[in-house]
C-alpha cells in the first residue's frame, strides 16, 4: 500500500487529485443545485478542443484546455441570457460541436495516439510536476473566488429572483460561477479525463443530498465523498493498471449507491 | 403633508410584452407606514407591477421613484423585503436549514469582503423571533408545513431590516389557521414597527380591518379607496364577475 509513495508521479497525482476532488465537489454543489449538471459535460468536451490545440501546437494542453473551456462557458452564458435560447439545447449544441472540432483538429495533425487517450479517460502516469503547479495556481484562484462568493452563489441557487431583488449582481455572478467551473473542469482532465469529469462534479453532491442536511453539511459531505473516491480510485488504478478516471468514477458511484440505500424513503 | 419622500411613486406606467398591453397609464403612490393591499383579476398586471418596481422587468415608459430616487439610479434594494408567490413551490429537497435561509437576508447588506458581524447575527435572531420560527432553526426547509415555510420566507425578508415589505399572494396553499396568525403578524409589523406593507391578495375581505388603502389594478389603477367602501362598491362585481356583497359578508364572519 505504502509503496505508491515511492513514485514521484504518484505523489504528483495524489496532490493534484486531492485539490481537484475538493474543487470539483464544492463548485459542483452550486452547479447541481442550479440545475446546470449538463454544463459540466459540455465544458469538458470544450476543454478537449483546447487539449487538441495544445497537442498539435506543442503548447501546454492544460493551459489551452482552460482557455477553451472559459471561452465556451462565456459563449453559452451569453447565448442563454441574451438570446433566450433553451439552455439544454445550447448545451447539446456545444457538446457535440466541441467534440467534432476536437476530432478534426486531432486527425488533421495525425495525433490520434495514447496521449489523447489519457486526456479522454485520465491517467495518473501523465501528471507532471508542471501540471501540479498549474493545478495548484488555478485551483487557489478558483477556491478563493468560491470562498468570497459562497453565500451569494448559495442564495442565487436557492432563489435567483429574490437574490436579484435584494441587490445581488446575479448576472455577473452566474458568469463567474460557470467560469470557475470551466477552469476546474479543464484542470481535472489530467486525472479524471474529459469524458468522466462530469461525474466527479455531480455525483458527490447528489449523494450528499440524500442525507438531508443543511447546506454547509451537504458541501462538507460532498467534499469527503469526492476526496475518498479520488484517493481510492487512484490506488486501484495504480494496482490494477486501469485508467484513473474510470476507477474514480466507479468509486464515487459506489458511494452514491450506498447513500441511496442508507437513505431510502 | 408628507415631507419624507414616498416609498413608491409611480406615474403613467406603461408595460407591453409581445405587443400585448399589460399595464396602461398606471399611477400610484405609497407613503411610509402605509398598509396597502393590491387586488385585481388574474392577468390584470398586479404581479407585473411589483416585478417592475423590483427591477425584474423593464417598463416601456413612465416615471418611477423609489424612496425619492429615480428607478434607474436606485440601488438600495435591501430596503425592500420581497416575498414571492412561490412559497409552496420551493424545491423541498434543497439543502437549507431555516437558519441558513433567514441568513440569506443579510447577504446583500453585508457587502463583499466583510464577515458575518454581531449585527448580522442579532438581525437574524430578531427576524426569526418575530416570525416565531426560532425553534425551527435546524429544520430543513423541505420538512416544514406551508404556514411555517411562509413565516421563514418573511423572516428572511425582515432580516435585511427593510423599510417596506412586499408580499405577492403568499397564502396560496397555506391553511386557514396559519393564515389568521400570519395576518396578525403583519398587523403587528405595520403598527409596532412602522413597516410599510404592500400585499397582493385575493382574500381582501379578511384583512379589510387592517389595511389603510386598497388598490385595484386591471391594466391601470381602477380604484384607490378606503377598503370598506371599495368592498361594497360595484367595481368589485365588475372586476370579478361575482356578487360583491358576498365578499363583504365574508369579512364579517
Amino acid at each position: 500500500m505504502l509503496e505508491i509513495f515511492q513514485y514521484q508521479f504518484m505523489i504528483n497525482a495524489l496532490i493534484a487529485g486531492i485539490v481537484i476532488a475538493l474543487l470539483a465537489s464544492v463548485s459542483g454543489s452550486f452547479i447541481v443545485l442550479r440545475r446546470y449538471s449538463m454544463m459540466t459535460e459540455t465544458l469538458a468536451h470544450s476543454a478537449l478542443v483546447g487539449v487538441a490545440v495544445g497537442l498539435i501546437s506543442a503548447t501546454n494542453p492544460l493551459w489551452m484546455a482552460v482557455v477553451a473551456a472559459l471561452i465556451s462557458a462565456w459563449t453559452i452564458e451569453y447565448l442563454r441570457s441574451f438570446y433566450h435560447l433553451y439552455s439544454d439545447a445550447v448545451l447539446a449544441i456545444f457538446l457535440s460541436g466541441s467534440l467534432a472540432l476536437a476530432v478534426i483538429i486531432v486527425s488533421l495533425a495525425g495525433a490520434f495516439n495514447s496521449s489523447l487517450f489519457s486526456y479522454l479517460f485520465g491517467s495518473i502516469l501523465s501528471v507532471s510536476r508542471e501540471d501540479v503547479v498549474t493545478i495548484i495556481i488555478f485551483g487557489a484562484i478558483a477556491f478563493t473566488l468560491l470562498g468570497l462568493f459562497y453565500k451569494e452563489f448559495y442564495f442565487i441557487a436557492f432563489d435567483e429572483e429574490v437574490a436579484q431583488t435584494s441587490g445581488i449582481q446575479v448576472k455577473w455572478l452566474n458568469f463567474l460561477l460557470v467560469s470557475i467551473a470551466a477552469v476546474i473542469i479543464a484542470l481535472s482532465i489530467r486525472i479524471v479525463g474529459t469524458l468522466l469529469i462530469g461525474a466527479l462534479m455531480v455525483i458527490p453532491t447528489v449523494a450528499a443530498l440524500r442525507y438531508r442536511q443543511g447546506f454547509s453539511r451537504t458541501i462538507l459531505l460532498a467534499g469527503i465523498f469526492a476526496v475518498t473516491s479520488v484517493l481510492a480510485g487512484m490506488v486501484l488504478s495504480f494496482h490494477f493498471s486501469l485508467p484513473s478516471g474510470a476507477t474514480i468514477v466507479m468509486c464515487v458511484l459506489a458511494i452514491f449507491v450506498i447513500s441511496l440505500l442508507i437513505n431510502r424513503r | 403633508m408628507h415631507f419624507e419622500p414616498a416609498v413608491f411613486e409611480v406615474k403613467n406606467l406603461e408595460y407591453k410584452v409581445n405587443g400585448q398591453q399589460i399595464l396602461h397609464d398606471l399611477s400610484l403612490t405609497v407613503h411610509k407606514g402605509e398598509y396597502c393591499a393590491i387586488i385585481g383579476p388574474n392577468g390584470g398586471g398586479k404581479t407585473t407591477f411589483i416585478r417592475i418596481l423590483l427591477g425584474l422587468e423593464q417598463e416601456n415608459s413612465g416615471e418611477i421613484r423609489l424612496f425619492g430616487v429615480e428607478h434607474k439610479k436606485f440601488r438600495a434594494y435591501e430596503k425592500i423585503g420581497y416575498v414571492p408567490q412561490r412559497v409552496m413551490q420551493i424545491d423541498t429537497s434543497f439543502p437549507a436549514t431555516v437558519l441558513e435561509v433567514v441568513k440569506m437576508g443579510r447577504i446583500a447588506k453585508r457587502g463583499l469582503f466583510s464577515r458575518e458581524s454581531a449585527e448580522d447575527r442579532s438581525a437574524v435572531e430578531e427576524a426569526m423571533a418575530k416570525m416565531d420560527v426560532s425553534y425551527l432553526r435546524d429544520k430543513r426547509i423541505g420538512e416544514l408545513s406551508g404556514g411555517q415555510r411562509q413565516r421563514v420566507m418573511i423572516a428572511r425578508a425582515l432580516a435585511s431590516k427593510p423599510e417596506v415589505l412586499i408580499l405577492d399572494e403568499p397564502n396560496t396553499g397555506v391553511d386557514q389557521h396559519s393564515q389568521q396568525r400570519f395576518y396578525a403578524l403583519l398587523r403587528e409589523l405595520n403598527k409596532d414597527d412602522r413597516l410599510t406593507i404592500i400585499f397582493i391578495t385575493h382574500d381582501v375581505g379578511v384583512i379589510a380591518d387592517d389595511i389603510g388603502r386598497l388598490f385595484t389594478i386591471n391594466q391601470s389603477l381602477l380604484t384607490c379607496n378606503n377598503p370598506k367602501e371599495a368592498l361594497s362598491c360595484s367595481e368589485m362585481s365588475k372586476l370579478y364577475g361575482i356578487d360583491a356583497h358576498s365578499l363583504h359578508q365574508h369579512h364579517h364572519h
